[in-house]
């Protein structure tokens, strides 16, 4: 029974395991020292977590990956380059910036979802489709369309000696918005866990006083569990390991806000709705659901969150390439929710976190281990690549076999 | 009339575009006209004469304030005085001086005023000698570089290698760049840019004027020395001097290569600052209103049968084929030489055919569009190396590429198209995805496979270069068999016929009972099944087929191309072949040679003309590049909300 179990947990996994034995083969070749490591991922994770995290509420309604968030995140460029023009600095920018890209986003997640809406089943080729059409109406805009017609007066934003908006975005200057969020609180690592712990405790306290049911014992080991943790972190060791790591308060918070957002919603009717769409569209239909209505709405908060998070991780950057940076966000944040274990149909915080850091760790560490094991940085670099694609390739060939099974299964009965 | 139903909402907007059309047609037809009348030449002749007189008149005006400023200096200096006062009084007498000549009107002349007759004579005189000599150049320059088309292979695979290596580098630093914002750039995925047609341009630096050039030359300058003649009448102050300095000014004005009429007119407006009026406008503008009339009437014509034309076309290929009229009446307007397009849309036609014809098997047997086609590209491209690494040139290289090719891509296709089976209902998302981590594991594979051919590898470090040429194997072997041109226009008779050759082996393989059960199974596999079809061993068959043709297609192209593109640049190509043939008029169920064949030509020439075309309006720009994006993925998407998901699978 054990074995079996221990033999399904594998198979259901098979994607997270590979990953953590091939970040701790990179580990050993990269030849980088861990509190380096744990920098570098520290500085990813607090630019790279929302947006995976907006990929979670279209999976659950059963639409499965939702690659079109690339248009998201041209909203969210859009904002800013409106309020680099307006020359808004700081924090203020900040959230200027982030206020004008939900009606953006939330327009484009409005059409998309209805593009959906056409092609049940093929979301996620259509997402892929809609994301490199809509590149190309982005570059319209910004080549031909600002600076042209709606006039640029910024001289930083604009190609010197010729018309459209510059290659790079430079958020540093003075007026911009680089680093609004992370730099408004930032602590040490063992400081920033202590104040996580403390927030989480306070939060498992409310709720464990108002549910309904009082489950004392599983409270009890949550609490101690975080004191754990908190008390870990304390440890020389474990300091030493973090010495480098300095937490953006905020933005991490931010990410732990969404989380919580990603929990709570399931528990309204909303959420609830999401969840009966993603496991039978008929079935919810006859039970009077607005199917098309619901996964509508799901777009469009997947859309508006991953402005947020391109948003975020432009913010962190401090520049961003004006026609690249949003081109690969749906592919690394599907990839990287694969990598925790996610499928194209179930997907939780948890997953998306794991995934995260998996992928993240592989991104630092595969360009160094390929240039220590090949003596090639480009053999690492390729590898990378592959693995993105690899995974998402994979997860797909994977889900649609367990399904082809399933329909098998149950024609055969 | 009677079985069409039009509202009459549509006739009026028809006869609306009908009025508008004739007015326009009727002013351009005037303007045309008028060019070549007395009146209308008047006009030009007199804004190019005042042009001329103009330039003149500042050389005039130079030459007077450099005489007064000579003057003065050495009047300073016959008094002894030191650098500042010569100086200063330079700057006096040049003030002076320029004063005295606007009041005096040395530089500038009243046309009216002064008898232009003999002036405009010897300025036709020039323009006519200058027009006969650019004829002459061009013509020597055809010949040039029809001599000379073999040196541009060198030169254009130095310039792409390079072109690719930056490509890679900023790739490679995007990549790698954990301190620069490079993190979740793009890796130069600009959508296949890098499949753009190398401009085959021939180095003109060492071309040299013929003897017939040469005595044209003299007659220019003949001409010139009488215009001389005529201008120093009207301002006594220049020099012979004045007038050598601004004979550049002054024939660039009278005429250049490749003169048209509106170049001319434009030119002479913007020299001379005169307003022609009206009717000058009119003239310009003459070709271009006559051009929009036409457009208006097929305009005008597309609303009156809009229905039967959506019923039989579908909106993607109506909107569509009527960018590539409006693009073709651009490119008239513009002067773009239309042989020299119809050239390059035939040679893209025949050289991205076969990729295209790849998506038809995957589409009959059920795989829908199969966007999975590098797997098969692969293949093709390492038939190529291997041909390039055993120093095969010429037919047998290409014969070799294709066996090869066809060898991988039949082993890997059948492996694609079983694991294809096990994923009824999925494919596209699957197969993009597997064909993107195979081009990306192959980028893997280029770096450390084990070619010895310096042709392929980098000078220096690993690997193979990222575009190899391939002149010393089977470059433009197809392109130039049996090639011949007529009006101008070169039709690749090798290309079209093997293009054509593999149209037919697809249109009989369809026809035989094998294709039949294949499109059977595809269309409804229940009921093939029912009927003893085995479905699983057609969509095999299919799959397979498709990917041989993706391996053949890739090696046409290369040939036709002239290149090997390796690493990331086959990434997109089912994209494009998918939307060519969606673009033909197929559905992702459904397709036929007729639609690869439609699509094809109207994508191809939508991109050929657009670029020029595009150039032309806004110089400088990637506008065609953005329209292809937009076009190409906007009818594939299109196609996904009409083939409606679930009823598939």
């Amino acid at each position: 029974m054990d074995k079996n179990k221990v033999r399904e947990f594998a198979r259901n996994n098979i994607v997270t395991i590979m990953f953590v034995i091939l970040c701790a083969v990179c580990m050993v070749f990269s030849g980088y020292s861990p509190s380096y490591v744990m920098y570098e991922l520290f500085g990813r994770l607090s630019r790279n977590m929302f947006i995976v995290l907006s990929l979670i509420i279209p999976i659950v309604a059963g639409m499965g990956i939702n690659f079109a968030i690339t248009t998201g995140a041209m909203a969210a460029q859009i904002s800013c380059l409106l309020v680099l023009e307006w020359g808004i600095p700081g924090i203020g920018g900040f959230a200027l910036a982030a206020l004008m890209t939900v009606p953006l986003s939330a327009l484009f997640g409005w059409l998309i979802g209805k593009l959906y809406n056409k092609m049940k089943g093929q979301e996620m080729i259509g997402g892929l489709v809609i994301g490199f059409f809509a590149n190309g109406l982005y570059q319209l805009l910004f080549l031909f369309i600002f600076d042209n017609i709606i006039p640029i007066n910024n001289p930083n934003l604009t190609i010197k000696g010729s018309k459209g908006i510059a290659n790079t975005m430079d958020l540093s200057r003075e007026g911009g918005i680089a680093s609004a969020l992370d730099k408004l609180w930032r602590l040490p690592f063992h400081q920033a866990v202590l104040v996580f712990a403390a927030a989480i405790a306070v939060i498992l306290v409310i709720g464990y006083a108002r549910s309904h049911k009082r489950n004392a014992k599983k409270f009890g080991v949550q609490l101690v569990a975080l004191a754990a943790v908190a008390v870990i972190a304390q440890l020389p060791p474990v300091k030493e390991l973090f010495s480098m790591v300095n937490i953006p308060m905020v933005t991490f918070g931010v990410v732990a806000l969404l989380c919580l957002f990603n929990v709570v919603i399931m528990r309204t009717k909303l959420g609830q709705q999401f969840r009966a769409v993603g496991q039978n569209g008929t079935v919810a239909n006859a039970s009077g659901i607005n199917v098309d209505h619901v996964r509508i709405l799901a777009t469009i908060f997947s859309m508006v969150m991953a402005g947020w998070g391109q948003l975020i991780f432009v913010q962190n950057m401090g520049a961003f390439q004006t026609y690249g940076a949003h081109g690969q966000v749906g592919l690394y944040a599907g990839a990287a929710i694969l990598v925790g274990g996610a499928s194209v149909v179930r997907a939780t915080n948890t997953q998306a976190l794991v995934g995260c850091v998996l992928f993240h760790l592989m991104f630092i560490l595969a360009p160094a281990a390929g240039k220590n094991l090949f003596g090639d940085a480009a053999i690492g670099e390729y590898f990378r690549v592959f693995l993105c694609y690899g995974v998402i390739a994979i997860a797909l060939v994977m889900h649609a076999w367990s399904e082809n099974a399933r329909k098998k299964k149950a024609s055969a009965q | 009339m009677s079985k069409l139903k039009v509202k009459k909402s549509q006739i009026i907007a028809c006869v609306l575009l009908v009025i508008a059309a004739i007015i326009c047609g009727c002013v351009g037809m005037y303007g045309m006209s008028s060019r070549s009348s007395e009146k209308g030449g008047k006009i030009l002749s007199n804004m190019r004469l005042q042009a001329i007189l103009d330039t003149a008149g500042n050389g005039a005006v130079d030459a007077y304030v450099t005489a007064a400023k000579a003057e003065a200096t050495a009047k300073v200096r016959e008094e002894g005085g030191g650098m500042t006062e010569i100086r200063e009084a330079t700057a006096k007498a040049e003030e002076e001086a320029l004063a005295l000549a606007e009041k005096e009107g040395i530089g500038s002349v009243d046309l009216s005023e002064i008898d232009t007759l003999p002036l405009e004579d010897s300025l036709d005189v020039l323009a006519a000698a200058q027009k006969e000599y650019f004829d002459e150049e061009a013509a020597a320059q055809a010949v040039y570089i029809e001599e000379h088309a073999d040196e541009v292979v060198s030169d254009g695979t130095d310039e792409a290698a390079d072109e690719s290596l930056d490509a890679s580098a900023e790739g490679a630093a995007d990549a790698s760049a954990e301190d620069s914002a490079g993190d979740i750039a793009a890796e130069g995925d600009d959508m296949g840019s890098d499949m753009e047609m190398a401009e085959e341009t021939v180095d003109l630096s060492g071309f040299e004027a013929t003897p017939e050039m040469l005595a044209l030359q003299e007659k220019v300058d003949e001409a010139y020395d009488n215009l001389c003649v005529e201008i120093k009448k009207v301002f006594p102050a220049l020099t012979d001097d004045i007038m050598t300095a601004l004979k550049p000014t002054i024939t660039s004005t009278v005429a250049q290569q490749g003169d048209t009429f509106e170049s001319q007119y434009d030119r002479a407006m913007e020299m001379s600052g005169m307003n022609p009026g009206i009717s000058g406008t009119i003239m310009r503008q003459g070709k271009t209103l006559a051009t929009t009339a036409v457009g208006l009437l097929i305009f005008a014509l597309a609303v009156l049968f809009y229905t039967p034309l959506v019923k039989k076309l579908g909106i993607p290929r109506l909107v569509i084929g009527l960018f590539y009229i409006i693009l073709c009446l651009m490119a008239f307007i513009y002067n773009l030489s239309l042989p020299g397009q119809i050239s390059n849309t035939l040679v893209r036609l025949g050289m991205n055919g076969v990729l295209v014809l790849a998506m038809l098997p995957g589409i009959q047997c059920g795989i829908s569009l199969n966007l999975g086609l590098p797997i098969g590209i692969i293949g093709g491209i390492l038939g190529g190396l291997l041909c390039i690494e055993f120093g095969l040139s010429g037919w047998i290289g290409f014969l070799f590429a294709i066996a090869v090719g066809l060898a991988i891509s039949a082993v890997t296709g059948c492996l694609y198209g079983m694991l294809l089976n096990r994923l009824k209902g999925s494919e596209m998302s699957v197969t993009t995805y597997v064909g993107y981590s195979i081009v990306s594991l192959m980028c893997i594979a280029w770096l450390v496979l084990p070619f010895k051919s310096k042709v392929m590898k980098w000078p220096l470090g690993n690997g193979l270069r990222t575009t190899i040429g391939l002149q010393t194997s089977y470059r433009h072997l197809l392109n130039d068999f049996l090639s011949f041109k007529i009006f101008g226009v070169t039709i690749p008779t090798g290309l079209l016929l093997f293009f054509a050759l593999c149209c037919f082996l697809v249109w009989l393989f369809m026809r035989s009972k094998t294709g039949i059960a294949m499109s059977a199974a595809g269309a409804n596999p229940r009921f093939a099944a029912a009927t003893g079809i085995n479905v699983d061993k057609m969509r095999i068959i299919g799959t397979m087929l498709s990917t041989m043709l993706g391996a053949v297609g890739i090696i046409v192209y290369a040939q036709s191309f002239g290149f090997i593109q390796l690493y990331q640049a086959p990434r997109q190509m089912g994209f494009l072949a998918a939307s060519a043939i969606l673009l033909g008029g197929a559905t992702t169920s459904r397709a036929r040679i007729s639609h690869v064949i439609i699509g094809t030509f109207l994508f191809q020439g939508v991109l050929t003309l657009g670029m020029p075309v595009a150039n032309a309006v806004v110089p400088q720009s990637t506008i065609s590049e953005v329209f292809r994006i937009i076009i190409s993925q906007g009818i594939i998407l299109y196609a996904l909300t009409k083939s409606g998901g679930d009823s598939r699978g």
